[in-house]
């Protein structure tokens, strides 16, 4: 399995990255030697100085061999042009590219479809606005995911500093509700993701994740203290053009939006092209601006400006000032720890959304959608049960699962389980499977889905 | 500024116009009325005087006409053509002076339709039928046609269209300027003669019909019957009229789409959109306020309350009542129907729906920046945005609009016209309308205006016709500087 990265930027080094530790043959191409030695200096994984663009350079990194090309350099037409260049010389490989402008999200179906037939078209900053569009479905969640077409949910919320579950094992959590707990997936106590047993405790300040059908979610926000509030009036600090999806989709939703931006042009642009949004030139992060602007009415405040700084400080003041909700935009993974303690809860980041879509797509087959947690601890796969393997045909609690390994759903036709020690997996049925990151290899063995790439 | 090229193209303008005559020359030997003489004179006199002119300024060919020099034919082009229509009118005796006949003359090239013609049905055919006409080529507007039919004025004629059409954001239907001023008249054709067989079809005579039409799709309002439309009493007629008022009070780009197969057109376009909500709003509005009082019916109270307010507000000026006898809130509605006007790019007159209402969003946008003094605002129309100098060209014309009314009305009462009448006479003359209220009103005519306020509504007719910045221009000092 080959696989050629074009553009070592923040995306194509994540995923380089992520693959090369997967034990795929990697090789990363970039014009700028800074970044190329930054690649080949901390991962495994060939680096050719270069062009992405030029058949010279694509044929030297040995693009004939290789199965899967994604081009995801910060300029669109390099990404399309790589891709056009590749079909020419090796039509039999895959391309997926990034590609943000918006003018082009009409024509993706027309790009795979013709030449130069480009399998997937990434847009990172749609991605987001889904996941905020996501996050904010469940206000009090600080994590939404979802399978089967919508129809499961996987939340992550925190548990608050009074809960009544503080404390509480897992085994006795049905008995002291008085009804069926959902599933508890994982709990993220400090940094540390674990998968919990029977025996083990609720904390308050734990991030607890769980599963729930979609018509089941609102009785179990309930039960952690949490209800489904709409989202009706919404301030956005930040007005690039992740902002200005976010506001499109606002504004068909008829929530009341305002949007922050510092730059006059840009502010001009945004009302240009928005409606219904009601534009401000400022600063996010001036206090007098926010407070002028009615920030303790807002349900929700998302600051997506390109300084992750600014964001953070923003969303804490915003919160200070009274806005109940904020989402905030995070680029460095390393500061994902970090935020918890300082109580900034819903984080969206473009460069995890990308490397989620461009996961999910790799891992097609029969692998149907995978999606990573938190600073990437853990994976949420959603996968065809096949014949061959060793899960099907027994009950759950006889099957010997590496350590971190959760079957968390089981989709049988139409209908959505959650399954039990003794449930049996049947050849063909969908199963949403939690994995700690060191597990993902082992499963693919369980699985014998030999997780083929495309 | 190339004198002798203007004055090239106003000779063609009159040879064009003298043609013209021919067509009420051929009614009036059909007829065999009293309208042959005078017609065969003027048409001389026209002709002649075109043909001297073009054939003394004639100058070296030019493919190329300055902004100013567009504004400067067509504002010079409108006065000459109102003296060469006044013609048939003075030497055909159907007025004594002379300011009578051109005040006639301009009111109908500009489709104003106000009339100093005491007794109109004395008046012969041929002359009733000139009257209309004149109206008929000015509504869509002459120098356009020019521009449609002679094609050495195609790579200027951008600036004569602007000129005399001069809606906020024109509208180019193709790519070429003459192929968008053919297309104009051809659509506007093709509604009229529609307009002709519906009206014959009630039980009009063809003289009639098309004297009626002509004075319909320009949103004129010359009727050769003295009680106007009411002269028919016929409901039929009434509602042909009123549809074809509305059809004329659209901008043509409209109709010409939807001519081409976009039946939902009408719909989407915001000013459209605009214009036929307040149509339904204010006719709801008079009809109730006359219903009771006035009509004892619902039936009669709409029939004669829509009639009156599209007539007003499309800036015919049609009428089939006396809207003089009606509640005072009705009268008032119809004074502001006079100064909303019709669509742009229309043939209606008035300020216009488009600038009324980027003057409201503009005031909207001002409380607003008052209420966020933080935020960027855009004025958009359909979701485009409104670009900047519009919006202040917008805010001018308002302005001078309004200003215009102010002065106009004041030198006329000034000239011993009482206040209603003053104030109603230029509102009808700036807005091409027509009957206004009090001594000029639906029954009334001008004729008692005295003879130098006469000139002043000539001037007002212009203005409001040629949307103020062509005309008024003319008086800046700066514009002859060279």
């Amino acid at each position: 399995m080959k696989i050629i990265i074009v553009g070592a930027g923040e995306v194509g080094f994540h995923i380089a990255s992520r693959l090369s530790v997967e034990n795929k043959d990697v090789v990363v191409i970039d014009k700028d030697p800074e970044a190329i030695r930054r690649v080949s200096d901390s991962i495994d994984v060939q680096a050719i100085t270069g062009p992405g663009s030029s058949p010279v350079v694509l044929e030297e990194a040995g693009i004939k061999q290789t199965e899967i090309l994604l081009a995801v350099t910060n300029s669109d037409e390099i990404n399309l042009i790589a891709c056009l260049v590749a079909h020419m010389i090796s039509p039999a490989t895959k391309k997926l590219a990034r590609v943000r402008n918006a003018d082009y999200d009409a024509y993706h179906d027309i790009f795979r479809k013709n030449a130069p037939h480009i399998d997937t078209i990434i847009n990172p900053e749609t991605e987001v606005v889904r996941t905020i569009d996501r996050l904010m479905s469940v206000p009090g969640a600080v994590d939404v995911e979802e399978f089967a077409d919508g129809r499961v949910k996987f939340i992550g919320i925190h548990l608050d500093k009074d809960s009544p579950l503080d404390g509480i094992r897992l085994a006795e959590l049905s008995s002291k509700i008085g009804k069926k707990a959902p599933l508890i997936t994982a709990i993220v106590r400090g940094a540390v993701l674990t998968i919990p047993r029977g025996d083990d405790r609720l904390m308050a300040g734990d991030l607890i994740y769980f599963v729930t059908e979609a018509e089941n979610l609102v009785d179990s926000l309930t039960i952690f203290d949490k209800q489904l509030e709409p989202v009706r009036r919404v301030m956005i600090v930040g007005g690039g053009r992740i902002g200005l999806r976010l506001c499109s989709l606002l504004e068909g939703k008829n929530i009341y939006t305002k949007i922050v931006e510092k730059n006059p042009d840009r502010c001009l642009e945004l009302a240009k092209r928005l409606n219904n949004v009601v534009v401000l030139h400022g600063d996010g992060s001036n206090q007098e601006l926010l407070t002028e602007e009615g920030i303790r009415d807002m349900d929700l405040v998302v600051t997506l400006t390109d300084d992750e700084k600014t964001n953070i400080l923003t969303s804490l003041l915003s919160r200070r000032l009274g806005a109940r909700k904020t989402i905030t935009r995070i680029t460095s993974f390393s500061y994902f720890d970090l935020m918890e303690t300082i109580g900034i809860d819903q984080v969206v980041s473009p460069r995890l959304s990308a490397i989620n879509t461009i996961l999910k797509h790799i891992r097609r087959g029969k692998v149907l959608s995978a999606v990573s947690l938190k600073g990437e601890q853990a994976e949420i796969l959603e996968a065809v049960a096949m014949e061959t393997s060793d899960i099907v045909g027994k009950p759950l609690n006889k099957i010997s699962f590496p350590k971190g390994v959760l079957v968390t759903v089981i989709i049988r036709k139409d209908k959505v389980m959650i399954p039990s020690g003794k449930s049996i997996i049947e050849p063909g049925d969908r199963v949403i499977i939690f994995t700690s990151r060191q597990a993902v290899s082992k499963i693919e063995k369980i699985m014998a889905v030999k997780l083929e790439y495309f | 500024m190339r004198w002798r090229f203007i004055l090239s193209i106003i000779g063609i303008l009159s040879i064009f116009l003298g043609i013209s005559m021919g067509f009420a020359l051929l009614w009036g030997l059909y007829y065999r009325d009293g309208s042959v003489h005078p017609l065969l004179i003027s048409m001389g006199i026209t002709l002649l005087s075109g043909i001297l002119i073009y054939f003394f300024s004639r100058s070296p060919k030019t493919d190329y006409i300055s902004h100013k020099e567009g504004m400067t034919i067509v504002a010079i082009g409108w006065i000459a053509a109102g003296f060469f229509g006044a013609l048939p009118f003075y030497i055909g005796g159907t007025f004594d002076l002379f300011a009578d006949a051109y005040f006639e003359s301009v009111s109908g090239f500009t489709t104003t339709g106000s009339s100093v013609m005491t007794n109109i049905e004395a008046v012969s055919r041929g002359l009733l039928f000139w009257r209309s006409l004149i109206q008929w080529l000015g509504g869509m507007g002459i120098i356009v046609l020019s521009v449609a039919i002679l094609p050495f004025l195609g790579v200027g004629g951008m600036q004569l269209y602007k000129a005399e059409v001069p809606s906020p954001v024109p509208d180019k239907l193709k790519p070429r300027v003459r192929d968008t001023a053919l297309i104009l008249w051809k659509v506007y054709a093709l509604i009229s003669l529609a307009q002709v067989i519906l009206l014959m079809v009630g039980g009009m005579d063809l003289f009639d019909s098309v004297c009626h039409t002509f004075t319909t799709m320009p949103t004129g309002g010359f009727s050769p019957k003295n009680a106007s439309i009411a002269h028919y009493n016929s409901t039929y007629i009434d509602m042909v009229i009123n549809f074809f008022m509305l059809v004329a009070g659209i901008n043509f780009a409209l109709h010409y789409q939807f001519l081409r197969g976009k039946p939902l057109v009408f719909w989407k376009d915001s000013e459209c959109r605009f214009f036929l909500a307040a149509v339904l709003v204010l006719v709801a509005v008079v009809s109730l306020d006359i219903y009771g009082p006035v009509y004892k019916s619902v039936g009669q109270a709409l029939r004669y309350g829509s009639f009156q307010v599209i007539s007003i507000l499309t800036t015919t000026g049609f009428a089939t009542a006396d809207y003089e006898q009606w509640p005072a809130f009705s009268q008032l509605v119809l004074l502001l129907c006079m100064f909303i006007g019709a669509s742009a790019g229309s043939t209606g007159g008035g300020m216009k729906c488009l600038r009324v209402m980027l003057y409201l969003k503009y005031c909207y946008r001002e409380l607003f920046s008052l209420i966020h003094p933080r935020s960027v605002t855009q004025i958009k129309i359909q979701g485009k945005p409104v670009p900047e100098d519009v919006m202040r060209s917008v805010l001018g014309f308002m302005g001078l609009y309004m200003g215009l009314f102010v002065l106009s009305s004041v030198l006329l009462a000034w000239l011993g016209v009482d206040l209603v009448t003053a104030i109603a006479a230029v509102t009808a003359a700036l807005g091409n309308i027509g009957p206004g209220l009090g001594m000029v009103g639906p029954v009334d005519n001008f004729s008692q205006i005295p003879y130098m306020g006469k000139w002043l509504l000539v001037w007002c007719m212009l203005l409001g016709r040629l949307e103020i910045y062509t005309v008024i221009i003319l008086l800046v000092p700066e514009f002859w500087r060279k």
